[in-house]
C-alpha cells in the first residue's frame, strides 16, 4: 500500500491517503458497493479536534444540492454546518457516529466515516487535494485569526 | 446597599415585546424603590439619532454609568461612544457568565483591548458599564448587580468636573433640542415623578423619578412617597428602526479595508484620519458586508442574527469556537460579503461588482509575517482554555 500524503499544517501532519479521492471541502471519498463512504480528512479532523456533537437535518436518502446544508457537528474548537459537498444523494449515515462521535476522531479515514453519497461529479485525487491544502493554508489561517482575534 | 446612588439607563427593547417591557419596568421601579439609582429609560439605543431627546440625555450624564439595553455590551459601548457618550470600560460579572472565579472581574479591560486597536479617543475618566438585558429574565439579577456595581463605585474612583449634579436638560420633545448640553432642570434633588407615563407613550422627557441628588452629594435622599411606576421614556414615542455599522475601536487598525469595500458612501475618515461611520443611514437595511471583511472583526451590527457580527464577546460557548462551516463547503466570508453587496447594489438599480472592487488589499496581503503568527496559532489550538 503506497505511503499517504503529508500536509503540513504548521507542526501537524494531516496524512491524505491515497487510496481513495477527495472533495475540497476537506472530505475523502471511497467506493462501497455502489456509492461512495463520505468522511472528514484529517486536515478537517486537526481543525476540529474532539468532536462532542453530530446532528442531521436531512433524512437518509434525499437529493441534495452542492453546498446545500445538510447538518450541524461541534467539537470542542469548533462549531460548523456541514453542507453536501456536491451534487448528489445522501443515501445514509453512519448510525455509530451518532452514539459515539468520537470515532471521528479515532479513526477518521474509517470506522469514522460520516455518510454514504452517491454523486456523479468529479472528485480530486490525493494530489488534486493537497494542491487544495496549499493553495487554501493561507485563508484557513485567516479565518482562525479573525474568530479568535488573539 | 449602595453608599451612593449610580445612574442607570434602561435602553428598551424595539417592538413592544410585553416580557421585554415588563423586565425593563420590573428593574427601574426596584431600583427606584431602593434607592440605589437614578434610573432614566430611553428607546431602543441603536435606533436613536444623534440629536434624539434620548441620546442627548444620555450623554448630558456626567459620571458612572450602567446602561442596560437588549444588545451585546460591546454593541452598547461602541454606539454610546460614537454618540460622544464616552467612558471606560465597566466590566459587569453578568457579562461574564461563563467563568465564575469573579477575583478579577472588576477590572476594565480597556488596556488590554486598546493595546490591539486604534482606541476610542477623548475618554474621561469614568466607566461605562453596559449590560446586556439577554442575559436573564429575572430582574433580581439585575438589581443585584447594581447594587453591587453602586458599592462599587461608592469609593470614589475619579472626580469629575461639573459639579458631579445629575442634571435633567430642558428638551422638547423629540425636537432636535439643545445640542446635548444638559440644562439645569429638576436637578433641585426634589424629583418630579411623571405619573402620567404608561412605559411607549411618553413625548417629553418630563421625568426620571429622582428621590434625591444624584451624585454622592446629597445626603438627602429620601424613601419615595408617592407610588411608583416605570419612569418616562426620555423622547418615547415610535422610534424608526435604523441599520448601520459600528466600530469597535479597541479592535480596529484603521486599516481603511471597510472604506475601500462600502460602496454606499457609508464610512468616512475624521480630522485625524480615523475611520469613522460617517453616514449611518446610507447603509443597507441587513446587509452586514463590511464587518466581514473587517481583518480584525471591529464592525459590529449590533442586530444582525450572527452573535460574532452583533458584537457578541461572551455569551453561549459556540461564540467562542471556531466556525469552520466555511472550510467545509459555505461560502467563504468575502464570498459571502460580495453576494450581500451586489444584492444591495442591483436592489438600487446599479451593477453589480462582483469582488472586482474594493478588495485589492485582501487579495495581496499574502505576507510571511501573517503566516508566522497564524502558525504559532494554529500550533497553539490545543493549549487554548475555550
Amino acid at each position: 500500500m503506497s505511503e499517504p500524503l503529508v500536509f503540513m499544517m504548521g507542526k501537524f501532519e494531516a496524512r491524505i491517503p491515497v487510496d481513495r479521492m477527495y472533495f475540497e471541502s476537506h472530505f475523502w471519498a471511497v467506493p462501497h458497493g455502489d456509492a461512495l463512504r463520505v468522511g472528514f480528512t484529517a486536515y478537517a479532523v486537526r481543525l476540529l479536534q474532539d468532536v462532542y456533537f453530530l446532528d442531521w437535518q436531512i433524512d437518509p436518502d434525499t437529493q441534495v444540492r452542492k453546498k446545500q446544508t445538510i447538518g450541524e457537528i461541534e467539537s470542542s474548537k469548533a462549531v460548523s454546518t456541514m453542507y453536501a459537498p456536491a451534487d448528489g444523494r445522501v443515501i445514509q449515515f453512519n448510525e455509530a457516529l451518532l452514539n459515539d462521535p468520537s470515532l471521528i476522531n479515532a479513526d477518521n479515514y474509517d470506522k469514522g466515516w460520516l455518510y454514504e453519497f452517491s454523486t456523479t461529479q468529479p472528485l480530486l485525487s490525493p494530489d488534486e487535494y493537497v494542491k487544495v491544502l496549499e493553495a487554501g493554508w493561507e485563508q484557513t489561517q485567516r479565518l482562525l485569526k479573525n474568530q479568535f482575534n488573539e | 446597599m449602595a453608599g451612593r446612588k449610580i445612574t442607570v439607563v434602561i435602553s428598551q427593547a424595539p417592538g413592544k415585546n410585553p416580557v421585554k417591557r415588563h423586565l425593563e419596568e420590573e428593574i427601574a421601579t426596584r431600583l427606584m424603590l431602593s434607592g440605589t439609582a437614578e434610573v432614566s429609560v430611553v428607546p431602543h439605543l441603536y435606533d436613536l439619532t444623534a440629536d434624539h431627546t434620548g441620546m442627548l440625555w444620555l450623554k448630558s450624564l456626567r459620571g458612572n454609568l450602567v446602561v442596560l439595553g437588549w444588545l451585546y455590551p460591546r454593541a452598547i459601548r461602541w454606539v454610546l461612544d460614537r454618540n460622544g457618550v464616552k467612558g471606560k470600560e465597566g466590566e459587569s460579572r453578568l457579562n461574564r457568565i461563563e467563568d465564575a472565579d469573579a477575583d478579577d472581574q472588576e477590572h476594565p479591560q480597556e488596556e488590554v483591548a486598546a493595546s490591539r486597536g486604534i482606541g476610542a479617543i477623548d475618554v474621561p475618566n469614568r466607566l461605562i458599564y453596559a449590560i446586556d438585558l439577554r442575559n436573564d429574565g429575572d430582574p433580581e439579577v439585575y438589581i443585584k448587580e447594581i447594587e453591587r456595581l453602586a458599592d462599587l463605585v461608592s469609593v470614589p474612583l475619579v472626580q469629575l468636573g461639573f459639579g458631579g449634579g445629575l442634571q435633567l436638560p430642558v428638551l422638547p420633545g423629540n425636537g432636535p433640542a439643545t445640542n446635548g448640553t444638559a440644562t439645569a432642570h429638576g436637578a433641585n434633588g426634589n424629583g418630579t415623578p411623571d405619573h402620567s407615563h404608561n412605559g411607549d407613550t411618553g413625548s417629553v422627557i418630563s421625568g426620571i423619578f429622582s428621590n434625591g441628588n444624584s451624585n454622592g452629594t446629597n445626603g438627602h435622599a429620601e424613601s419615595p412617597s408617592l407610588p411608583m411606576t416605570s419612569p418616562a421614556v426620555i423622547g418615547g414615542g415610535d422610534v424608526r428602526r435604523r441599520w448601520y455599522p459600528v466600530i469597535d475601536y479597541s479592535r480596529c487598525t484603521n486599516c481603511m479595508e471597510c472604506i475601500d469595500f462600502c460602496l454606499f458612501g457609508v464610512y468616512g475618515v475624521d480630522h485625524s484620519d480615523r475611520i469613522l461611520v460617517e453616514e449611518q443611514d446610507n447603509c443597507k437595511k441587513g446587509c452586514p458586508a463590511c464587518s466581514r471583511v473587517c481583518p480584525v472583526n471591529a464592525i459590529i451590527f449590533p442586530e444582525h442574527k450572527t452573535p460574532g457580527i452583533a458584537g457578541a464577546e461572551g455569551g453561549p460557548v459556540e461564540d467562542f469556537k471556531i466556525d469552520l462551516s466555511k472550510l467545509f463547503g459555505a461560502p467563504s466570508a468575502l464570498e459571502m460579503a460580495v453576494l450581500e453587496r451586489d444584492q444591495e447594489l442591483v436592489a438600487d438599480g446599479r451593477d453589480a461588482v462582483g469582488a472586482a472592487v474594493g478588495l485589492p488589499k485582501r487579495q495581496t496581503c499574502q505576507n510571511e509575517k501573517t503566516r508566522d503568527d497564524l502558525d504559532d496559532l494554529m500550533d497553539g489550538l490545543d493549549s487554548l482554555d475555550l
